[in-house]
């Protein structure tokens, strides 16, 4: 049935979203900035495993161990990217008028978006994955294997952070830092150094589901922006300190995006989603689980 | 924080801060003829043989963005709300003169009164949900609203959907220096007599602390909405006059996401919260932009991201605003400072209390 | 605006006042404020008349600050009423009993820190009230004499063009009590006045407090947890414990009800 087949790919789809938004919620409570740069490293992400890819093979093309490969790559890469960027930039703006941290990372996602577009055009690329047969029948519905494949990674992903949150002395210490930075120093945790761990990790994510997204759909430079204002509507949905309403919020919008694209049409779907955020943030401002948090 | 107070020692020898403090007297004192004589000043240019070309096509720029900024500042920088989305109001102002002389066969002028109209009535009722946001929420619903009317813009067929529309039959080029200049010099009228009066106070009581605002018998809403209302009318009247200008609108130019951060830039660069800040941010800006456009093509926006961070990080108050505190520094102390009411002034013969029967 | 101070007149009207002779500024009715299965506040009736200064003491957590709230309609009460000069303001909003006559100064002292002080004057005053007119206009020279002499009177003269948030926490709270005066409310509410004041200013600060009593015919209800400050400033207290009324008179009688000790010392 038609719609059960939207949902599915709402489904897996929403299981990307989600993995980035995680991302972005936990910069938001451990750094306590919203970091409009996120959708870039998303977009960065995706370039990385592209041009891996491309390097290897000489073209985007390649089977699907080879694809997996780059994903670390871009994991590395992403990470120190972030890890740079908030020890550089975003460290000066911390506890400064919110609208200087909002404006810094808006300066930093443009800056990174255009020099994509110097760097490799505006073109959209994107990753083929060799499948013998791309898509897999189950109980009537059409399930492409590499949307599957990808959301086993954005599962995956999100469940290492988890792990990684609650079982690390550095997840501890990301914790520690996000509830009382002032204890977490007290007790001897380098602030500094552990919300730019933060950030890398949180980047490394976006970059990693940044790589499926290459396959399932394509790259561009300018792709970032969707993304971080997807995020900003699951973490509002789900709340800043809930992995579990990240991943829910997820899931739920990429329902209704594709529900919509296969109802209405897929010109509306963005329409919707920014409909949406709007309606949310009026009617629940601090999110649906999770903490309360002050804007 | 005083940004010179380290590395003064050129600069104070050459520009004290009384100096700054004087100039920044006679700014205010004369404000309003200043304004008459750039009025004058301004009208100069194709008077003296500018009437077209890449000049005058700056200059034309330069104002519409200086409208822009301030525009966006009496919202972001005097009342305290960043929008992100202001350009939600100029592209939808385009898209309506484009489409009302276009396809409605009006005359400009009246167009661009609709375009403002239009982007007012726009404005008030998403006011009614963004307003009620602080902060970060606020920001990022602002930029929803851009995106949104952009892909709305993108799907309809009376925008002309992806390819926009193009406007022959436009007036010269003289006519919209002046028809952004006029409106320039307009807006910084209007702004700076509201600056001193009770609106103009209860809107930077507001970003200075909503609460107390509220507590002390303001309906900060309506002041917010007020103020909103009148950025987008601007806003979108320039938009409106835009379309025409560029011959040419789509969702790309009618919601520019390059222009969205310029705009802030500027503001936040020349001084966010003053009259002559934005101005003066749109003009350095715009300037250093097209320079560097020239020699590196494609790299503005680089420049751009650059120069918001640096400001961000090294002076967020802007030029006008790192001026006024570098020239009024030293006013506190030579006020009374910490002495002044009563403070520790144990041995200060007007301070002993008078004690009168308890009760 | 400013009478001749009669000091009998004043000094008297707490003692042995009726309160029938004239209607209270401010009077409350029973009000009760629950927060989940906590009752804040619980069935509190309080009056405070012109002309007077009342005080507000109690235990921490006794509900003191919840009453303010419920009055300022910062918080809405759960039952019970509120009256600002006979008039029902119950549940109205914030700003709206503000304008009503209700001024309320806060225990951090918040001034509008990036207007000069003379600004943050000027936007307190609330005369002509909030119609386009008035709001479109440049303020007068009576008014701009007002805020000179507001701040004559707490001795800030000198820093009129100055960002108050420049000003130390002492001099932030004089001009938070000037706009206060400038506003020309009905009833001022002060939340914690003495806090993290040093003595020295604290003398001033009382002083400043009694001379708009009197000369500016100021009525005051204030929080206060510096019992020297209180005894000395006001003319009627009340004790909150628990939420509760528990006792209501002067200083002196105040301090020697055995109820407040008992409540002050934890016993019950």
């Amino acid at each position: 049935m038609a719609i059960t087949q939207f949902v599915v790919n709402g489904l897996l789809v929403g299981a990307l979203f989600a993995a980035v938004a995680v991302g972005f919620a936990l910069i938001w409570g451990v750094v306590d900035i919203i970091n409009l740069a996120h959708g870039e490293m998303v977009m960065l992400g995706g370039y990385t495993s592209y041009w891996t890819l491309t390097a290897v093979t000489g073209n985007a093309e390649g089977s699907l161990g080879l694809f997996l490969a780059t994903i670390p790559i871009a994991i590395v890469l992403l990470f120190g990217v972030g890890y740079a960027l908030q020890r550089t930039l975003v460290q000066r703006v911390i506890g400064t008028d919110i609208f200087l941290t909002l404006l810094v990372t808006f300066g930093i996602s443009i800056a990174i978006q255009q020099l994509g577009i110097q760097a490799w055009t505006a073109n959209p690329r994107s990753i083929q994955v060799a499948f013998a047969d791309p898509s897999l029948l189950v109980a009537g519905l059409v399930v492409p294997k590499m949307k599957l494949v990808a959301f086993v990674g954005a599962i995956v992903l999100t469940a290492l952070l988890y792990v990684f949150l609650q079982r690390t002395r550095t997840g501890r210490a990301i914790r520690a830092v996000s509830q009382n930075p002032e204890a977490a120093a007290l007790v001897g945790i380098d602030v500094e150094h552990t919300r730019a761990v933060t950030f890398g990790i949180s980047s490394a994510i976006a970059g990693g589901v940044g790589a499926f997204i290459a396959t399932i759909l394509n790259v561009q430079p300018q792709m970032g922006l969707i993304y971080t204002l997807k995020s900003f509507v699951i973490v509002v949905f789900g709340g800043v300190g809930s992995i579990p309403g990240a991943m829910v919020g997820g899931l739920l919008l990429g329902s209704v995006e594709e529900l919509t694209a296969g109802l209405v049409s897929s010109q509306w779907t963005l329409a919707v989603s920014f409909t949406l955020l709007i309606v949310l943030l009026v009617v629940k401002p601090n999110g649906l689980f999770g903490e309360v948090t002050e804007p | 924080m005083s940004t010179g107070s380290e590395e003064g020692g050129a600069l104070r020898s050459i520009l004290p801060p009384s100096r700054v403090d004087d100039l920044f007297g006679f700014c205010g004192d004369h404000a309003w003829a200043l304004l008459g004589v750039g009025a004058v000043v301004g009208t100069l240019p194709p008077v003296f043989g500018l009437r077209e070309g890449y000049y005058m096509t700056v200059l034309t720029e330069m104002y519409l963005f200086a409208i822009l900024a301030l525009s966006w500042d009496l919202v972001g920088g005097q009342t305290g709300y960043p929008s992100f989305g202001n350009m939600a109001f100029f592209g939808i102002g385009a898209y309506t003169t484009a489409i009302l002389v276009k396809d409605v066969g009006i005359a400009f002028p009246v167009a661009m009164v609709g375009a403002g109209l239009v982007a007012v009535g726009f404005a008030s009722v998403i006011g009614i949900a963004v307003l009620r946001l602080r902060g970060h929420y606020f920001a990022i619903a602002t930029l929803g609203v851009l995106l949104a009317a952009q892909q709305v813009s993108r799907v309809l067929d009376i925008t002309g959907g992806a390819s926009g529309k193009i406007l022959l039959d436009v007036p010269p080029g003289t006519a919209f220096y002046y028809l952004f200049f006029g409106l320039l010099i307009v807006e910084m009228g209007l702004v700076y007599y509201l600056s001193n009066t009770r609106f103009g106070f209860v809107l930077n009581a507001i970003r200075d602390d909503e609460e107390k605002a509220t507590a002390m018998g303001f309906n900060t809403t309506y002041y917010k909405t007020a103020a909103w209302m009148l950025a987008a009318l601007f806003t979108g009247a320039a938009g409106g006059g835009y379309s025409l200008f560029n011959t040419f609108i789509d969702p790309q130019t009618a919601y520019n996401g390059a222009w969205n951060v310029e705009l802030i830039a500027m503001a936040l660069i020349g001084g966010t919260g003053t009259v002559a800040g934005p101005v003066i941010g749109a003009f350095g800006l715009h300037t250093i932009i097209e320079i560097v456009e020239t020699a590196f093509v494609g790299w503005q926006l680089v420049i751009l991201g650059a120069a918001v961070i640096v400001t961000v990080v090294g002076f967020p108050k802007g030029v006008v605003g790192s001026l006024g505190e570098y020239a009024g520094e030293m006013e506190y102390y030579k006020r009374g400072g910490m002495a002044a009411g009563g403070g520790e002034a144990a041995s200060d013969p007007e301070a002993e209390p008078e004690v009168e029967a308890g009760e | 605006m400013s009478e001749a101070a009669d000091a009998d007149a004043t000094s008297g009207v707490a003692e042995g006042a009726s309160p029938t002779d004239e209607e209270a500024v401010l009077r409350t009715d029973g009000v009760t404020k629950r927060f989940g299965g906590l009752t804040a506040v619980d069935g509190v009736d309080i009056e405070v008349h012109s002309g007077e200064i009342v005080g507000l003491i109690g235990p921490n957590g006794a509900g003191k600050s919840t009453l303010f709230n419920c009055i300022t309609g910062t918080l809405s009460a759960d039952e019970g009423r509120v009256f600002l000069r006979g008039r029902d303001v119950t549940g109205r909003p914030e700003y709206e009993i503000a304008r009503a006559g209700l001024g309320r100064m806060f225990q951090e002292t918040r001034v509008f820190g990036e207007m000069s002080v003379r600004k943050n004057l000027l936007v307190a005053a609330q005369e002509g009230g909030a119609g386009v007119g008035s709001l479109l206009r440049r303020p007068d020279d009576r008014l701009l004499d007002r805020v000179d002499e507001l701040l004559a009177y707490v001795d800030l003269g000198g820093l009129a063009d100055v960002r108050a948030g420049r000003l130390s926490f002492g001099q932030q709270k004089l001009v938070e009590f000037a706009m206060e005066l400038m506003a020309e409310p009905d009833l001022l509410l002060m939340d914690e006045p003495a806090g993290g004041i040093n003595p020295s200013m604290l003398e001033n600060l009382i002083e400043y407090i009694r001379r708009a009593n009197e000369d500016e015919d100021a009525t005051i209800f204030l929080i206060e947890h510096n019992m020297d400050f209180v005894m000395e400033i006001a003319d009627r207290i009340y004790v909150l414990a628990h939420g509760e009324r528990i006792a209501d008179g002067t200083p002196a009688e105040i301090q020697n009800d055995q109820r407040v000790l008992d409540a002050y010392l934890g016993r019950e």
